[in-house]
């Protein structure tokens, strides 16, 4: 078990030392190709530096220390990233589906199920969060701060 | 109304500071949007107000619930919460509002003295000059970070290369923008600051649900024996200096300040055997220095746009979303706005200190106010805040996905406030050594040939460098 436990631990330091800097090199490199195909501009027009000079210097700086990183002596063991934030991920996704629905249906579902993913059973608090915070908050933009939400089925009701 | 509004500011800063997982950075950022509508000098003295308010109220949690209600108050924890548990929290708090609001005031009246002569002096600043203070800005970053130094300076440098999205305002070329019309404008800093510091932060509560807090009673707040005053007088204002001091020092926020204002407090202590167990120096030292900080983080801020903590960072993106340019042009072109700061951090420094005596029993209560029910709500007011700023879905998209990019980061020891700050200084640093390379004929190491250029390059080198050496001569000594 405890065995089990260690390869875990060591499997986590692993991905801090040569995983994330992995990932951020491929990156870099990803986007210093974009780079590579950014318009030119004419000597005369180039003020200082061609538009993809900058872009290109932060990318190799980025580069540079994340090759540095694995020698950094500060891997550390990460606990398990908790089912609690998996949840929460995927429900983000289920927001982002239903804005296609309605804006405030969207963010009231949202932090309902949420609030009840994290443990929330009373329904009184289930209803604040679902149902009365988010009339609450479109009102308040709407008729204060004059804001205009992307209409939906609820928001057509009070948009006409 | 302005007055008004910076009470109501005050008030909610206060319970933002209270509220476990918010603080002066995160709660800035969501009520950023809420000033949209507002005129910009009350917008500006309503985030100032936020931000002053939300620094002391960590104070709040860190006696009550040994929770730190900002990361400014891990020290305020040391002493405060022992002492609460002997039964002495209404004079813990009491000595946490009255140092912070003399760290406080000291650091205004600071401000209000050498913001205008830096901008002063910053008026001889040429473009080589603002970038190699930008470059220095961005090197202090190095010391902000948890986890490493690297990590740091990689997470301001990914906000440099995020300010870089959208049209070179230049040579109007496109870039990173993937054909989307949207992005034409660059990546706006509002939904990147509320994807960083409120949806990341919702998620790594999400970590951390098993987590119960135990609450300590509070009977009545008091004000500070005349023992008490005399024990501490001198921690008070050796603290306030140290905090204006490390505020002024760009990226440097209350953090920093708190820590090295206790340990002095300690280090010059006649009872330094009682820090850590309830000592009343303890509290004044630490909350002393982080709000003496708040000011002395807008002189870099307001005089030269190089914010001086990370919630300076977030002012200043509220700053140049109400159109105003930050640096010495400021204090002769908009000297209205850098007033209405000075004031209303002035006034928010004496209006904390009653709310603070007479309402921290009420805003106790906040920390009460369960993870289920806080922390959905703080989403839909990131995502309705992201949205409302320019009414764009694609905002709401951006704070989602730096939501979770902050998330990640944090998780692997990356600093988002690096990212934040990286993202402010980007285009400026970039617009700067564009300007040089004209002036200097495109021979940038002519940079280092100019006394101030070479000056802060120097300091870059220092700040870069500094903790590395420090370590060797350590080992080397010990």
């Amino acid at each position: 078990m405890a065995h089990q436990s260690n390869s875990i631990k060591s499997g986590s330091a692993n991905v801090s030392r040569w995983v994330i800097p992995g990932l951020i090199i491929l990156f870099c490199a990803i986007a210093f190709n974009l780079t590579t195909q950014f318009d030119r501009v004419p000597e005369i027009l180039k003020r200082g530096i061609q538009p993809s000079d900058f872009p290109q210097l932060i990318l190799l700086l980025l580069i540079g220390l994340a090759c540095l990183l694995p020698f950094e002596n500060t891997q550390h063991n990460r606990p398990a990233v908790p089912p609690s934030v998996f949840i929460s991920l995927a429900l983000m996704v289920v927001f982002v589906l239903l804005t296609h629905l309605d804006f405030f249906i969207a963010l009231g579902c949202f932090s309902g199920m949420l609030s009840f993913s994290w443990g929330e059973r009373r329904l009184g608090a289930l209803l604040l969060v679902t149902l009365f915070f988010p009339t609450f908050v479109f009102f308040l933009f709407d008729l204060v701060f004059e804001v205009r939400f992307p209409r939906g089925l609820l928001t057509n009701l009070w948009y006409g | 109304m302005l007055l008004l509004l910076i009470v109501l500011a005050t008030l909610g800063g206060i319970l933002v500071g209270a509220l476990p997982g918010l603080n002066a950075t995160n709660g800035v950022a969501l009520l950023l949007p809420f000033t949209i509508t507002m005129e910009p000098i009350a917008a500006i003295a309503v985030l100032t107000t936020i931000y002053c308010a939300a620094t002391f109220a960590g104070a709040i949690t860190a006696i009550l619930i040994n929770t730190p209600g900002t990361s400014a108050s891990a020290t305020t924890c040391l002493d405060g919460y022992p002492l609460a548990q002997r039964g002495e929290a209404g004079r813990a708090l009491g000595m946490a509002a009255v140092s912070s609001t003399i760290g406080g005031i000291i650091s205004v009246l600071c401000l209000m003295a050498a913001a205008p002569l830096l901008a002063g002096a910053a008026y001889k600043f040429a473009p080589p000059e603002y970038f190699a203070l930008t470059v220095f800005g961005l090197s202090m970053l190095a010391s902000i970070g948890e986890e490493s130094s690297i990590k740091s300076i990689m997470s301001g440098a990914f906000g440099v290369l995020l300010a870089t999205v959208g049209i070179d305002l230049l040579t109007t070329v496109e870039r990173f923008t993937f054909g989307m019309n949207e992005l034409t404008e660059g990546i706006g800093f509002v939904p990147v600051m509320i994807g960083v510091f409120g949806i990341a932060e919702l998620l790594t509560q999400a970590g951390q649900l098993g987590i119960v807090r135990e609450r300590i009673t509070l009977r009545a707040i008091q004000l500070p024996s005349k023992a008490d005053y005399q024990k501490t007088w001198k921690a008070i204002l050796r603290s306030s200096g140290i905090g204006t001091f490390i505020g002024i020092l760009p990226a440097e926020g209350a953090t920093i300040a708190s820590m090295i204002g206790y340990n002095e407090a300690k280090r010059w202590s006649k009872t330094p055997e009682e820090f850590g167990k309830g000592s009343i120096e303890g509290i004044a030292g630490s909350e002393a220095a982080n709000n003496s900080a708040t000011g002395g983080a807008m002189v870099p801020t307001l005089a030269l746009g190089i914010p001086g903590s990370p919630t300076a960072a977030v002012i200043l993106a509220g700053l140049m979303v109400h159109g105003l340019r930050p640096g010495p042009t400021m204090f002769t072109e908009q000297s209205t706005f850098v007033f209405a700061i000075f004031w209303s951090m002035l006034l928010v420094n004496v209006l904390f200190f009653f709310v603070g005596l007479y309402g921290a029993r009420i805003f106790a209560r906040a920390t009460l106010i369960p993870l289920t029910i806080l922390w959905p709500m703080v989403f839909l007011f990131s995502m309705v805040g992201a949205y409302a700023l320019d009414q764009s879905m694609i905002d709401v998209w951006i704070a989602l996905i730096f939501g979770v990019i902050g998330y990640l980061m944090k998780r692997y020891g990356f600093s988002v406030v690096s990212l934040a700050i990286g993202l402010i200084l980007g285009g400026m640093l970039e617009k700067r050594l564009g300007q040089s390379m004209v002036m200097l004929d495109e021979q940038w190491w002519l940079i280092a040939t100019r006394p101030l250029s070479l000056f802060f390059l120097v300091l870059t080198v220092l700040a870069l460098a500094g903790p590395y050496l420090l370590r060797k001569i350590k080992s080397i000594k010990s």
